[in-house]
C-alpha cells in the first residue's frame, strides 16, 4: 500500500528532486548565458566609453564591422542559437536518463 | 515592361502559386494538416516557425529602424532573436504539456476563471489589431510603390486585396503552405540582396558579410559612423527596448499556439532551433540594406534630413533595390517577398482573432446554445470587423512599422507573458492574481501616452514601444502579491500542474 504523498508546491525556484531540479538547473544556466551576453555587454560598452577599453571595443574590426556591431548584431542571434541547442541536447539527455530510471519510454 | 508593373506582375504570380500550391496538397493530403500547416519533420517545424514570425515588420521595419536609428535599430534584432530562447526555455515543452491552444483557453483553464478568459480574449485580439495595423502600413506602402499612387489609396486596395484572398481562400479550402511560403520570402529577401552587394562591388555571396566594407566606406568617405553605440539614444532605451521585444515574443498568442503544429514535445524543441536559425539568416540581412541605402544616398548627394529619413525609412528597402539599378524584375521579386510576409500575416492574425471572437466572446459569453453555422457567421463576420477596424487605423499610422510592431510586443510582455510564466511555474497564482495583473499589464503599456504629459517619471520608465522592462516585473509582483493576498487556487489544478506539466516523468 502506498503511503499518501506530501503534497508538493511547484515554484521555478524551489524545483522537486529528480527530472525537474535537472531541468530547473540547466534553465537558469541558459538564462545566465542569454542575460549576461545580452545585456552585459552593452552595460560593458556603456561603461567603457571614452576609455581605451571602449575605443578596443568600438574599433576594433572583425569581418570589417565594429567588434561592438558585430558582437550584437551578427554574434548575439548565433549565440542564441547556440543555446537553444545546448539547451535542448541536454534536456534530451536528462529526459532520456529519467525515463530509464523510471523504466518508461520518452515519447 | 517597366518597374512597377513588373514588380505587380511578379507579387501576382506568387499569390497565385500559393493558392495552386495550396489546392494540389489538398487534394492529395488532406487529412495530414494539422493547425495551420503542415508537419514535415524538425526542419520543417521550424520553416513554419519562422514564415509565421516573418511580417512586414522583419523584412521592411527592421531595415527601416536601422537605417533611421543606427545602433538602436539592433536592440530589433537581439529582441526578436534573443525571445526565442526565453520561449523554448521557460515555455514550450510546459505549455504543450498544459495542452490548451489558444492563450484564452489556456487562461480560462488555468486560472478556471471565465472573467480571466474573457480579458485575455480580449487582449489577444487586442495584440492581433495592433499588430495588424503595422503590416497594413507595409501593405500599403507596397502597393502605393506599385501602382504609384498615395499612401491612403495604397493600404485601402490593400485592405481590399487581403479580405478578398481571405475569402477566396477560405471558399477554396486552400491550407496555407509555411514551408514553400518561407522559401519564397528567404529568396526573394536575400537574392536581391546578393545582386546589390555584387552591384556595389562587396564581397556579395555572403552579403551578411559583405556589407561590413560598405560600413567602412560610409566611415571614410562621408564621417557618416552609423554604428556609434548609445549617440543618440540612452543605454536604458536599448536596453528597455530589447526586454520588452523579448518578453514579448514570449508572449505574442500566435507565436505560442505554434508548438501544437509537431507531434511531440521532442521534436517540438527542435523545430524551435531550426526556426530561430531561418529567422536569423533574414536578421542578418536586414541591417545590410539599410547600410547600403545610407551609402548609395551619400553617394547620389541626397542628404539626411529627420523627416525625409523618417518618410523614407519603410521603404529603405525598396529604395535602395531602385537606387542601385536593380532590374525591374528583381525588386519586383523583394515587393513580393515583402508583400507576402506581410499578407500572410495579417490572414493568419485576423482569422485567429475572428475565431477569438466567435469562440471565447460570442459562443462562451454571449449566447451558449448558438448554433455551428451561427458561430461560423460571427467568425466571418468577425474577420471583415477587425479588417475594417485596422484599416481606420492605418490609414494615419502612429510611427514606423517596426515601432507600432513593438508596441504589440509591449502589451503582450506586459500580460500574457506573465500570466503563462507565473501560471506554469507557480501553482499558487490564482484568478485575482491573474485578472489583478492583467489589469496592471494593460495600465503600464498605456501608461506613457495617458499620463506621460502629467507625470513625466512615467514617460520615461514606462516608454510607449519599451514598457515591458519596468512593467513585466511589476506586473509579475502584482500577481505574486495578489495571489498571496486571496485563497489559494483548486486542488486539481494544483496537483495537474505537478503531475502532469512537471511530473511526466516522475
Amino acid at each position: 500500500m502506498s503511503r499518501p504523498e506530501k503534497p508538493y508546491k511547484v515554484n521555478l525556484f524551489r524545483p522537486k528532486a529528480g527530472h525537474m531540479r535537472d531541468e530547473v538547473h540547466i534553465i537558469l544556466a541558459i538564462l545566465f548565458g542569454w542575460g549576461v551576453c545580452t545585456f552585459g555587454f552593452q552595460f560593458l560598452v556603456y561603461a567603457c566609453r571614452g576609455t581605451g577599453a571602449g575605443s578596443l571595443l568600438t574599433r576594433l574590426t572583425l569581418f570589417n564591422l565594429p567588434l561592438h556591431f558585430w558582437f550584437t548584431g551578427q554574434f548575439l542571434p548565433l549565440w542564441f542559437i547556440v543555446l537553444c541547442v545546448i539547451f535542448n541536447i541536454y534536456v534530451d539527455r536528462i529526459s532520456e536518463y529519467h525515463s530509464r530510471k523510471r523504466d518508461r519510454s520518452y515519447e | 515592361m517597366n518597374d512597377s508593373s513588373w514588380s505587380i506582375f511578379v507579387v501576382l504570380l506568387v499569390m497565385l502559386s500559393f493558392i495552386l500550391v495550396g489546392l494540389r496538397q489538398k487534394s492529395r493530403e488532406s487529412q495530414e494538416y494539422g493547425f495551420g500547416g503542415r508537419y514535415t519533420g524538425r526542419i520543417g517545424g521550424g520553416a513554419a516557425i519562422a514564415s509565421n514570425w516573418m511580417s512586414a515588420a522583419s523584412l521592411m521595419g527592421l531595415a527601416g529602424i536601422i537605417y533611421l536609428r543606427g545602433y538602436l535599430g539592433l536592440s530589433y534584432v537581439i529582441g526578436w532573436t534573443g525571445g526565442y530562447v526565453l520561449l523554448l526555455v521557460l515555455l514550450a515543452s510546459q505549455i504543450r504539456r498544459f495542452g490548451k491552444f489558444t492563450t484564452p483557453e489556456f487562461v480560462g483553464e488555468r486560472y478556471g476563471s471565465p472573467a480571466a478568459r474573457l480579458m485575455a480574449a480580449v487582449i489577444a485580439i487586442a495584440i492581433s489589431v495592433i499588430y495588424c495595423v503595422a503590416q497594413f502600413k507595409g501593405i500599403g506602402l507596397i502597393f502605393a510603390f506599385m501602382f504609384d499612387i498615395g499612401y491612403e489609396q495604397g493600404v485601402t486596395y490593400g485592405a481590399l486585396a487581403v479580405v478578398s484572398y481571405l475569402v477566396i481562400s477560405g471558399a477554396l479550402g486552400v491550407p496555407r503552405n509555411q514551408q514553400l511560403q518561407y522559401m519564397v520570402i528567404c529568396v526573394a529577401f536575400i537574392v536581391p540582396l546578393m545582386w546589390l552587394a555584387r552591384k556595389l562591388g562587396y564581397f556579395w555571396l555572403l552579403p551578411q558579410f559583405g556589407y561590413g566594407r560598405a560600413l567602412t566606406d560610409l566611415a571614410s568617405e562621408f564621417r557618416i559612423d552609423f554604428t556609434l553605440p548609445f549617440a543618440g539614444d540612452s543605454l536604458f532605451e536599448w536596453c528597455a527596448l530589447c526586454f520588452t521585444l523579448m518578453v514579448g515574443t514570449g508572449g505574442l498568442p500566435h507565436v505560442l499556439s505554434r508548438f501544437y503544429t509537431v507531434p511531440n514535445v521532442r521534436d517540438a524543441r527542435w523545430s524551435v532551433v531550426w526556426g530561430l536559425f531561418f529567422i536569423a539568416l533574414i536578421y542578418w540581412s536586414a541591417p545590410a540594406f539599410a547600410v547600403f541605402g545610407r551609402l548609395l544616398e551619400a553617394r547620389h548627394g541626397i542628404p539626411f534630413t529627420p523627416d525625409a529619413a523618417r518618410a523614407a525609412a519603410d521603404v529603405i528597402a525598396l529604395k535602395t533595390a531602385l537606387m542601385a539599378g536593380l532590374p525591374g524584375w528583381l525588386v519586383g521579386v523583394l515587393a513580393a517577398g515583402a508583400l507576402s510576409a506581410a499578407f500572410f500575416t495579417v490572414a493568419g492574425l485576423l482569422m485567429t482573432g475572428a475565431a477569438s471572437i466567435s469562440h471565447d466572446l460570442f459562443y462562451s459569453f454571449i449566447n451558449p446554445r448558438a448554433s455551428e453555422t451561427a458561430r461560423m457567421q460571427v467568425a466571418k463576420g468577425g474577420t471583415l470587423v477587425l479588417a475594417a477596424l485596422v484599416l481606420l487605423l492605418a490609414l494615419n499610422p502612429p510611427g514606423l512599422i517596426a515601432e507600432i510592431t513593438a508596441v504589440a510586443f509591449a502589451l503582450a510582455g506586459n500580460t500574457i507573458f506573465p500570466l503563462f510564466l507565473l501560471g506554469i511555474w507557480w501553482d499558487r497564482a490564482n484568478r485575482y492574481g491573474a485578472i489583478a495583473g492583467m489589469v496592471t499589464g494593460v495600465l503600464c503599456t498605456v501608461a506613457s501616452p495617458l499620463l506621460g504629459g502629467v507625470l513625466p517619471g512615467v514617460a520615461s520608465y514606462f516608454p510607449v514601444t519599451a514598457s515591458a522592462l519596468c512593467g513585466a516585473p511589476l506586473v509579475i509582483c502584482v500577481m505574486i502579491a495578489v495571489s498571496l493576498a486571496t485563497p489559494a487556487p483548486p486542488e486539481e489544478m494544483r496537483r495537474f500542474l505537478e503531475q502532469e506539466v512537471h511530473g511526466h516523468l516522475d
